[in-house]
């Protein structure tokens, strides 16, 4: 598997390394976080991630590899202090990224190709009107209306954008979840102690 | 302590898989069957207390009671904690199915040890005795926790060896909060409900 290659580690600095960081890291490590989530959209040519741990924590320091659908590696960054790693589209296809964060934290994302397509027709189009323009200069108005349309549509769309990548943040269990996961546990002792007695009834009680 | 899916290599997960299979076993068959409400209410307790979290300074943590439970349970933690697990799994994506038997073998077998080392002076009368052994047996089943991680991550790949030296680092707020619990719940259940003490196995 080609997205365990991290980069190649100088294991002997890293121990000093962490001696000196231990402490830092016992203060605001999120090493007890169950579960790590990556988010990516597309604003203009530039692909934008974010990290977070389960309950909202951001994922600092984490290796963010960026592979096309073939497995093959675009290209890899580290996120910031914010959990967010941006990068301008490596190719016109659809991305598929994959977050490592510390202690066999993992996580995935695909970003399909709908979203760069999207803007490539756009700079097509725009090219296309931009021949019609020095054909007939009349059109000079259509084209200013075009590009105004769409930058107030990417100032519009982007804090649309940005909440669906908040929407999926992921939260840690509800009440209900936790309160699910009670009633299976006593379910499953119901059902074997349910099949036990009527064993024993069958077998008489002398057993 | 939850390792992700993908992260660890075949090897490993089999591994895992085929230990996590055996010590269920062994945990059934030693289950006193009349004793299982008691089971229940332990893997109950397992399966929440790994979901609130407390605040700790500017980070938060969250209890893991494997060596409460090994105290308790002996072999039995391991369907124990194999129930509780998959339910985290399926319910919350926490940890995820393929790494289901490593993520039991970390927690469970810990539990175990401290079963056999540290549980007969935990339930004995000596005070003093009684409340080092049970401090130990909640620090210590971290403790193994953390190494079973780390060594499931080394295994894995070379690249891990720092970010594995780190977790033993990273859970010593654990190890001490959870020392400190399990000597006051064995010294409370001590008091109240002596009889929770005895091994739940087939006598």
């Amino acid at each position: 598997m080609s997205n365990k290659k991290g980069p190649s580690e100088h294991r002997g600095n890293g121990f000093k390394l962490l001696a000196l960081l231990a402490p830092l890291l016992l203060v605001g490590s999120p090493a007890l976080a169950h579960r790590v989530n990556i988010f990516a959209w597309v604003e203009g040519d530039t692909v934008y991630t974010e990290s977070y741990f389960s309950g909202g924590k951001k994922v600092r320091n984490g290796l963010v590899e960026v592979f096309d659908l073939a497995g093959k590696k675009l290209l890899q960054g580290r996120t910031n202090e914010k959990g967010e790693f941006s990068f301008k589209f490596p190719q016109k296809s659809s991305l598929h990224i994959v977050l490592t964060a510390s202690m066999g934290h993992r996580s995935e994302f695909t970003l399909r190709a709908e979203e760069p397509s999207e803007e490539l027709a756009g700079s097509a189009r725009q090219e296309a009107a931009a021949t019609a323009r020095a054909q007939t200069p009349a059109l000079v108005d259509l084209e200013q209306i075009r590009a105004v349309v769409e930058e107030t549509l990417d100032a519009r769309l982007k804090p649309i954008s940005r909440t669906l990548a908040e929407m999926q943040k992921p939260r840690g269990p509800s009440l209900t979840e936790i309160i699910g996961g009670l009633g299976y546990i006593f379910g499953i002792m119901g059902l074997i102690m349910y099949f036990r007695s009527r064993k024993k009834t069958e077998q008489g009680p002398s057993h | 302590m939850h390792i992700s899916e993908g992260v660890l290599s075949a090897p490993v997960l089999l591994t895992g898989g085929a230990l996590t299979v055996m010590g269920t076993a062994i945990g059934l068959k030693k289950l006193d069957y009349d004793r299982l409400p008691q089971v229940a209410v332990l893997s109950a307790t397992f399966f929440v207390a790994s979901l609130i979290h407390i605040p700790v300074g500017p980070s938060s943590v969250h209890l893991i009671l494997n060596g409460l439970m090994g105290l308790f349970l002996g072999w039995i933690a391991f369907p124990v904690v194999l129930v509780a697990l998959a339910l985290q799994a399926v319910l919350f994506q926490f940890g995820g199915l393929t790494a289901l038997g490593v993520n039991t073998l970390n927690m469970a077998l810990p539990a175990v040890v401290c079963y056999y080392v540290l549980g007969a002076l935990a339930r004995g009368d000596n005070f003093n005795l009684s409340m080092l052994a049970s401090f130990l047996a909640g620090a210590g089943a971290i403790f193994m926790s953390s190494l079973g991680m780390a060594s499931a991550l080394v295994f894995t790949g070379e690249s891990f060896w720092p970010v594995a030296k780190l977790i033993v680092f990273a859970h010593i707020p654990v190890m001490i909060l959870e020392g400190i619990i399990v000597a006051v719940c064995v010294q409370f259940l001590k008091k109240v409900r002596p009889e929770m003490l005895d091994a739940v196995y087939v006598k």
